[in-house]
């Protein structure tokens, strides 16, 4: 009994604060290490960001993308051209009478994927900053 | 203005909440209320006055990083004295200073002899130097940094046992040295640095 009401007043003695003179000093320089820990990784996000969005952007034009897009603009114009001759009801039971094509599930499931990719980065943009 | 007293006003818990949303100030209020506490947990594990504000640093920003993992079991500043404690065990276990097996008991350590008058007045800082590295460190996890015996032992790597023993050597110096004081109370004196 002695002993657990000694261990107790101990706790308590340890719980006690002591008054030191800097201790404004050291909120200060805690503080002040915060700060700095901060700047750095906004610095490093920034740095991770644009070094990422050149890699990425490096990759798409040796990929050949512009020509590809222009490809395909000159694609879609042809095609939109044929729709517009053909009657409506042709083109509808093309569409919808023989189920999507292989090419339009990549569309679908690449617009999925990218508002993912966006919701992730939105949802982690507004963890860091 | 306002803001800084309902900072000053508002529960630690609420704070813990802010700092959780990234708010460096209100986390600022944080280390201005526990700081000093966890400075001195650490000073009376045995760090020197300019290791012990490092670690406590360093504790905090730990602390600012983690805070979304604090859901409030137990006290803010517990917390936070508990990642202090575990810097401090890893600098500790790094520099290799002693080792953790038993040690054979050196009766010059022992504290208060000769200050065992009624008015003697010593406080935990100053018993705390009566006591070994090893027994000091143990005594401090539990009864300042808030360890079970075999939290301490995993901390230190040590045997359960060992932990143990030191614990219990440390409290019969410690009781030595403070059984002469009732209210076992640290002197209120400031420190400087």
């Amino acid at each position: 009994m002695a002993d657990r009401n000694f261990e107790a007043r101990l706790e308590s003695a340890f719980a006690e604060t002591p008054a030191y003179a800097d201790a404004d000093l050291f909120v200060l320089r805690v503080n002040d290490a915060l700060e700095r820990n901060w700047l750095m990784r906004r610095i490093l996000i920034g740095a991770l960001g644009v070094a990422g969005g050149l890699i990425g952007g490096a990759q798409l034009l040796r990929s050949g993308l512009i020509d590809r897009l222009g490809a395909v603009g000159g694609a879609w114009r042809l095609v939109n051209n044929e729709l517009t001759s053909l009657p409506t009801d042709r083109v509808l039971s093309g569409l919808f009478g023989a189920g999507p094509s292989t090419g339009a599930e990549i569309l679908w499931m690449s617009g999925a994927m990218a508002i993912l990719a966006l919701g992730l980065f939105v949802t982690r943009a507004m963890r860091e900053f | 203005m306002a803001q800084l007293a309902a900072r000053a006003s508002a529960h630690d818990m609420d704070l813990v909440a802010q700092s959780v949303g990234g708010n460096r100030d209100a986390f600022g209020e944080l280390v201005r209320r526990h700081g000093s506490g966890v400075r001195a947990l650490l000073r009376r594990m045995g760090a020197d006055a300019a290791t012990a504000d490092d670690l406590a640093q360093d504790a905090f920003l730990a602390a600012f990083e983690q805070v979304a993992e604090f859901r409030g079991e137990g006290t803010f500043a517990g917390w936070v004295k508990r990642i202090a404690a575990r810097l401090y065990i890893r600098r500790w276990r790094r520099e290799a200073r002693m080792p953790l097996g038993p040690e054979a008991p050196d009766e010059d350590m022992g504290v208060g002899r000769g200050e065992s008058g009624a008015n003697a007045r010593i406080d935990l800082d100053e018993a705390l130097k009566g006591l070994s590295p090893v027994e000091r460190l143990c005594v401090s996890l539990c009864y300042g940094a808030g360890l079970s015996h075999a939290e301490a032992a995993a901390a230190l790597n040590a045997p359960l046992g060992t932990v143990k023993s030191h614990v219990k050597r440390g409290l019969d110096k410690l009781k030595g040295a403070l059984v002469a004081e009732p209210s076992l109370s640290t002197q209120e004196r400031a420190y400087n640095g």
